[in-house]
Parts: structure tokens; sequence; C-alpha cells
């Protein structure tokens, strides 16, 4: 269970892209999910694969990883293609099977609109696999702050984000521990009948739930213990740079997406 | 053999980037009957070992013989449930370990799964804490709000209570008050020496369980850096503290007796009692000694 989880783990390589500013990650990050909207030619899809696998190649992560990320929604992307198949009638029929026919401009759709998905989810998981949590959430926080004004609170926010994904893989050890101690005392899920797996994982969801209520209370306590006080300023481990490296970065995705536009 | 490991590894997460060898190239013998120590600095992958003992963990290289069963590497495992039902697994954490609403449910879980009738289990559920000194009350209770002594009790009582060839214990004493740990490590002695089970601890407190044990083994870094009996190792005390341990008090002293009198190829008395009438005796020989 723990091996297969990519979400939310960074893969130290220290290539350029793990060096930027996360918010300039963020920022290139939105600026693709809008080039990924604009592109609706082959040219510009192809333009797109090129310039994704570059960047992907040069944080030296190795290229299965981010195919890997993409892997649980394989069968969404083909739900996906089915439909745009069945239900595009644009373009000139290419196959007829009795009442149905295959139509170019629904398979284009569809063939475009997995590729979209892909390329969302792999690019994407770049910045999930360069910055390390602590340092996205913090971009994320130096990015909301321009909303301070309007009475949001990014650092509640972002402390709320920080903490929850500080115990996912907590979270996920804690049942694999309590999966080891039913399977030695005779229940393997491996070994069951698929109705008594359900019933296992049913009886796992309690103690999992009831033990990361503890936790959350004895977090609670021990960050009141060293002095943490919502909405107090407090000095920062880390610091946001912006470099030059990473004016580069984000005009690396303006200039990318203009030519998507203009294909 | 009760346990047999021959040059067996483990690696978590093997295939990915986060790959770690937690232990290389073990050859460990456990006797049927005996009563072994496990010791080694944190980190040095004792933990993983047990879980090897009940297939748990599967090895990523070597064979693993386990009574009549046994585990290879790259192999499919045989199907571990009759193998589950004779080795009892003791986690570290005790509060991992329990799952059920009740005491009472989660020490039913074990047996009830192994293919007992409600009504034994509930037996073998009530003898099991009678035998780790809890009061039958606690049998309702929510296993989270006992006291943490009583949970590590409730959690060895589990796992007694399947009645298990080979008990295999990881850190039991930790948080128990000192009382509780010499009734445990008395009660692990019996089920060895009158019922011929075969007991496995890891301790980080050597002194409780050197007067028992038959046999440790040490670990350094997840490779075995010493495997004998505890004779051998007050002949070598070195050799704990190069696995990052400290000796401990009861060889400490025994050394200290054996230096000063020369009783260097002596059996080491390491117990208090032992120690004292081995002085006492000391003093009738140099008696005699005189007079003759």
């Amino acid at each position: 269970m723990n091996e297969r989880l990519l979400l939310g783990r960074s893969i130290e390589t220290g290539s350029w892209v793990h060096k930027l500013d996360a918010r300039s990650k963020i920022t290139g990050m939105l600026l693709y999910l809008a080039i990924i909207l604009i592109s609706h030619s082959w040219a510009a899809m192809g333009l797109l694969a090129v310039f994704s696998v570059t960047v992907m190649l040069s944080t030296r992560i190795p290229l299965k990883y981010f195919i890997k990320s993409a892997k649980p929604l394989r069968f969404l992307m083909l739900f996906i293609f089915i439909v745009q198949i069945l239900s595009v009638k644009e373009g000139e029929a290419w196959l007829t099977f009795g009442s149905f026919s295959l139509y170019e401009g629904g398979l284009r759709l569809g063939a475009f609109s997995v590729i979209r998905m892909l390329f969302l989810v792999t690019f994407t998981s770049l910045l999930t696999f360069t910055t390390t949590p602590g340092k996205l959430n913090q971009g994320l926080e130096g990015m909301l702050s321009p909303f301070k004004r309007l009475g949001l609170k990014p650092d509640r926010l972002t402390m709320m984000i920080g903490l929850a994904l500080r115990f996912i893989p907590t979270i996920l050890d804690e049942s694999q521990i309590i999966l080891k101690a039913q399977a030695s005392r005779g229940a393997d899920l491996k070994e069951l009948p698929l109705k008594e797996k359900g019933r296992m994982l049913v009886s796992l969801l309690v103690p999992v739930i009831t033990s990361a209520f503890r936790r959350a209370q004895d977090l609670v306590y021990s960050m009141e213990a060293r002095g943490f006080r919502m909405d107090a300023p407090r000095t920062r481990y880390h610091r946001l740079r912006w470099g030059t490296a990473d004016t580069l970065f984000v005009i690396m995705f303006i200039i990318m997406g203009v030519a998507v536009a203009v294909l | 053999m009760a346990i047999q490991l021959q040059q067996v590894s483990y690696t978590y997460a093997d295939r990915s980037l986060w790959r770690q060898t937690a232990l290389h190239d073990i050859n460990l013998n456990i006797a049927k009957g005996s009563m072994v120590g496990i010791a080694g600095a944190t980190g040095s992958g004792k933990s993983t070992l047990l879980q090897l003992f009940n297939g748990i963990l599967k090895p990523s290289q070597g064979t693993v013989k386990v009574l009549d069963v046994t585990i290879q590497a790259g192999e499919k495992a045989p199907r571990l449930l009759p193998l589950r039902r004779r080795v009892g697994l003791v986690f570290q954490f005790p509060e991992q370990q329990m799952f059920e609403e009740t005491v009472e449910k989660d020490l039913i879980f074990g047996p009830l799964n192994f293919g007992m009738s409600p009504e034994e289990a509930k037996m073998r559920a009530r003898q099991a804490m009678t035998d780790m000194g809890l009061d039958l009350a606690l049998l309702e209770r929510n296993p989270f709000r006992l006291s943490g002594g009583q949970m590590r009790k409730a959690a060895i009582a589990s796992v007694l209570a399947m009645d298990p060839e080979i008990i295999v214990l990881d850190e039991p004493t930790a948080t128990l008050d000192p009382l509780s740990r010499a009734e445990l490590i008395g009660l692990l002695e019996r089920l060895c020496r009158e019922q011929g089970r075969t007991i496995v601890i890891v301790t980080h407190r050597m002194d409780e369980l050197l007067p028992y044990a038959d046999q440790w083994a040490l670990l350094k870094e997840g490779r075995m850096a010493f495997q004998g009996s505890g004779q051998e190792l007050a002949a070598d005390p070195d050799i704990l503290e190069s696995c990052g341990l400290s000796v401990p008090h009861s060889l400490r002293y025994w050394n200290a007796v054996a230096r000063r009198f020369g009783l260097e190829g002596e059996k080491p008395c390491l117990t208090a009692e032992s120690l004292a009438e081995r002085i006492a005796l000391l003093q009738a020989e140099g008696m005699r000694d005189r007079h003759e």
C-alpha cells in the first residue's frame, strides 16, 4: 500500500526545478492548466508533448514515476474516450455498424480529452515530486497573501492543509500496522474470501479513525505546549525567494501558451 | 529447529526510489523449546526480523523456515493461516494492535479466526487474562480506555489466548512497571520450561532476561553481530558496546566478581540472589582452604 503511494511524496534529485520557488511552480502549473484548455489542434498537442516531456526529463526523476501517477485514472480516461466517440457526430463517418457510425470528430475529441487529462495529471505531479509538502504549503500561503485584505486568512488555510497532508502517511502507516496485527491473528486480507474482506476493511476503519482523532488531540496539546497561537505572527524557517530562474520559468509557460494559442 | 533463517535479507519498498534494506544476510537458528533474547540498537532491524517469523513480511532474499513451513524469497508463499496460529506475535506498540471495541472481543479475535468455538475462545480469553494478572472486569472495557500497562498486558493476553507454540514479543516490558515486568518474564519462562513453548523476546533491558535466556542474538545495522549463550556474552562484553548497547549491570557485576576471585571459567551468576550465594560460597571455600 505504502510503496504504491506517490501522492504528495517529493523525490529529491537536486535538479533546477527542485530549486525553484514554490510560488513560481504553482504559477507555472496554473498556466499549464490554461495551456491545456486552449490547445485544440494536433500541432498544439505535439508541441505540448515535446515541451512537457522535456521539462519532466530535466527534473532527473525517472519518467516512469510520472506515468505511474496517471495510472489510477486509466479507467476514467477510457470512459471519457468512449463517451466522446459515442456522442460527438462531427466530421466524416469512418466506420458504420448498422445504426452506429464512428466519426472522425468523435475520435479526435476523444483522443484530445485523453491526452489532455494524461498530460495534466503527469505534468502537475511535477509540482509535488519536486517540492516538499512544507515548501509547497508555504508557496500557497505566499500566493494567497494578497487576499488577506479581503478578510481571508491564508495562514490558517495552509496550516490546515499542511496538517492534513502530514497525517496522510501517518494514517496509512497506522492502517498497515493494524492490518499486520489482524493478519498475525489469523485474518490475513490476502487470504480471505471477498465477503470477509469487506467486513475486515470496515473493522479497520473504526480503529484507524479513532486513532486519528487521538493523534489530532495529542498534536493540539503538543503545539500549544510549544506556544502555538492561531493568528499570532510566526518566524518562517524557510524564506520564499523569487529569483531570475523563477521569472524565466513562468515566462517559459507564457511563451508556450502563446505558441499553443497560435497553432 | 523452531525457526531457521538462511541468508535472509529484507528490503523495504523494493524496486522504488525509497528502497531501504533493513536486514542483510541473516543466519539464525532457534531451537524448539528455547528462550531467546534479541537485542540491538534502535533501527538495527529487530522488529523487521520478528515479522519474518510468522510470514507478515516475506524475505527479499534467502529462506525462512518456521516449524514445518518454508517461505522462500521469490516464491509464492504457502498458506500462512496455520502458521500464524502456531506463532503468536506481540507487536511493539500495543495500542496499534488492539482494534476491537471491547477487550474481550479483541482477545477472542485470534482464537475465533483459528476455528475455536465462541465458548472455548471466551474461556481461553479468561485464562489469558488471569495469566497476565488482569482483572476479568476489564473484559467489557474499551481497550483504548485501559492504562498503558493494562493495554500492554491485554495485547500479550490476546496472543496467549491463541495458544501458540512459538511466542514472539517485541519489547514486551517497555511500558510495564517493575513488578509486572518480573511477573511477565516469570510467566514466559514457565510457558517455556513447563510447556515447552519457544519464546523469542526483543528487549532493551537485557538485565531482566539474561538469567533466563538460553541464547542471544545481537543485531547491528541489519546484520547479525553475535549469536550465542549468555555465558559467551559474559566472556566478551565488548561485543555489546560495538553493537551500541550498554553492558547490563548483571554482567558487569559478575565480571567484576569473576576477575577479582578468578572465576572466569564458571557459569555466570546473573541474578542478585545467585551472585550473593556464589560470593558466600567463596568465603566458605576460603575458610576450607585455610583449614587444609
